[in-house]
């Protein structure tokens, strides 16, 4: 049977790019470009496997800001039929985003909601679990595989220690690992296609967010010794030493 | 304060109940069953939750007990079922959560941690009311306390998730968060081959393979368990021995609370050796093998 499935993609500030301050150790965010986070990609790459396998549609929300569309134009050329962007994301409140996706969700008749389990700027992971209790769904959490049978829903959830193969009926959230698939890299056609396709944009509404009181946000210190060799005998030789008693 | 402790991996639970001992009251929930000893980490209760472990019915109950015992803080293991679970319930509570936290203090009724940001690039210390903490492994070395917890069974409420089979993880798998001694490879071993090259200095220290992300997940020249980084394992052994690692930040992030750090690479202005509190500049392969048999004198 075919499934409609809500794929929810995050946009983040591309880390890999970011620098820290040499003096201070704060991070610079200016001009830093924005991706489609990685996790988002598997996500998107798992929904569109999706229709492809038993049909369906897939649809994409994104909570971001006006600098967003590029992000649903990505996912429009991996395969995501119709986009809603939701305006007005103002930092990483996961409380805030997991309220306004949710709202939308329950607009969105669905089978599945997809996302990624974690994002790699703030390493939150708490949405799939905050998504799950605001729409009552059921989360199949951290998936490696999934498997459709009718109006159930099976993954292998990896955990730590050993992986688990969970099922629950639909509607249900799944959250995946990166381990999932290995996200299409689009044609070019498919690019130029997804250029001219329409977003549907609408601004969200402002949430109550909770917030902290930043101490310090610098590059960690790191107070190692630093003894380094460019001799590589005398290298060996004290370094062996350090190890004997690293381990003794 | 008052705080009720999660995790699904009990050992987590006792360093969580030893890093906030003497600064809080606690009580602790585990999944049956209790691990042996878990009832001597300073928990006054252990809420032992039996039944179907779904994530849903873990949360309803969980929020049920920290409303009706009036706690203030929640404190989840950050595992991938803690954090679904913080997750749930700091919505089903309504309470602001922090996330991925490694240091936790009480000031005047707020609360004070700290935790790694952008990738890892940033530590970020921040002053709040947060109430719902996921909590790094790893916070304090565990160790027990004189009193005994009380034991309270909790049957867990009906899950809308049925577990169908559970799949033990590859044979020779390993669990690196635990290893007291890691041997890491980065792309600089070239091949898979090679890693067979240093395996005599693992050998050599009684340690464990693991590998950078390029190496683990890229190139899958090691299994994803192996993988140290902010996407893989956070380690902290005794001595990190980092050969062919050029250091990226995401890396240090997975290995930065090692004792010792080693690192031998052919590039005099890698990374890593910022982090190395020993190092050599050059050929691994050459470096190596004098290093063990220097090692077996």
């Amino acid at each position: 049977m075919p499934y409609n499935v809500i794929v929810l993609v995050k946009q983040i500030p591309d880390i890999d790019q970011m620098k820290t301050d040499p003096g201070t150790g704060e991070p610079i965010l200016q001009n830093l470009p924005l991706r489609v986070e990685n996790l988002s990609k598997n996500a998107i790459e798992a929904a569109v496997k999706l229709k492809e396998k038993h049909g369906g549609k897939v649809s994409a929300i994104i909570f971001g800001t006006d600098r967003s569309s590029a992000a649903m134009k990505e996912s429009y050329a991996m395969g995501v039929d119709e986009g809603f962007l939701l305006t007005g994301y103002d930092g990483n409140h996961p409380e805030v985003t997991a309220k306004v996706l949710a709202e939308k969700i329950k607009t969105i008749p669905h089978d599945l909601v997809i996302l990624g389990n974690q994002s790699a700027d703030s390493y939150t992971g708490l949405l799939a679990g905050k998504i799950s209790a605001l729409t009552g769904e059921p989360l199949l959490g951290n998936a490696v595989r999934i498997e459709m049978d009718g109006k159930t829903a099976k993954v292998t959830s990896a955990l730590e220690e050993y992986n688990l193969e969970i099922k629950s009926d639909t509607p249900a959230i799944i959250s995946v690992a990166q381990e999932i698939n290995e996200p299409r890299l689009p044609p070019v056609l498919q690019i130029m296609a997804a250029g001219r396709k329409p977003i549907n944009t609408q601004p969200a509404g402002p949430k109550e967010k909770f917030t902290s009181v930043v101490i310090s946000n610098r590059a960690p210190k790191s107070d190692r010794k630093r003894i380094v060799f460019e001799d590589v005998d005398k290298g060996v030789s004290e370094v062996s030493k350090a190890i004997k008693e690293a381990i003794r | 304060m008052k705080a009720l402790v999660f995790s699904d991996n009990q050992e987590i639970v006792a360093q969580i109940l030893t890093s906030i001992r003497g600064k809080s009251d606690a009580d602790a929930a585990v999944v049956s069953p209790v691990m042996e000893s878990i009832d001597q980490y300073g928990a006054a209760k252990l809420y032992e939750l039996t039944g179907t472990p779904g994530t849903d019915a873990i949360s309803q109950s969980l929020s049920k007990i920290f409303a009706e015992g009036k706690y203030d803080l929640f404190l989840a293991g950050s595992t991938v079922r803690g954090r679904e679970v913080a997750g749930m319930l700091s919505e089903a509570l309504n309470l602001p959560a922090m996330t991925e936290i490694s240091d936790l203090v009480f000031r005047d009724g707020k609360i004070v941690t700290k935790r790694f940001f952008y990738g890892g690039k940033t530590l970020l210390e921040e002053e709040s009311s947060a109430r719902v903490l996921t909590v790094m492994p790893g916070i304090s070395e565990a160790s027990r306390s004189q009193s005994r917890s009380e034991l309270v069974k909790v049957e867990l409420p009906a899950s809308k998730i049925t577990i169908v089979n559970r799949i033990d993880k590859m044979a020779g798998s390993v669990n690196i968060e635990k290893a007291q001694v890691i041997v890491s490879v980065g792309r600089g071993i070239g091949s898979k081959e090679n890693i067979e090259k240093v395996k005599p200095l693992a050998e050599a220290v009684h340690g464990e393979i693991a590998g950078s992300r390029p190496v683990c997940l890229d190139y899958q020249w090691l299994s994803e368990d192996r993988q140290v980084g902010l996407s893989g394992k956070k380690v902290k052994p005794k001595l990190y021995i980092a050969l062919g690692i050029s250091g990226q930040i995401q890396h240090i992030a997975g290995m930065r609370t090692s004792r010792v750090v080693v690192a031998i690479n052919k590039d005099k202005s890698a990374p890593i050796f910022e982090e190395a509190d020993y190092g050599i500049v050059g050929d691994l392969f050459q470096i190596v093998p004098k290093l063990v048999s220097a090692l077996k004198q």
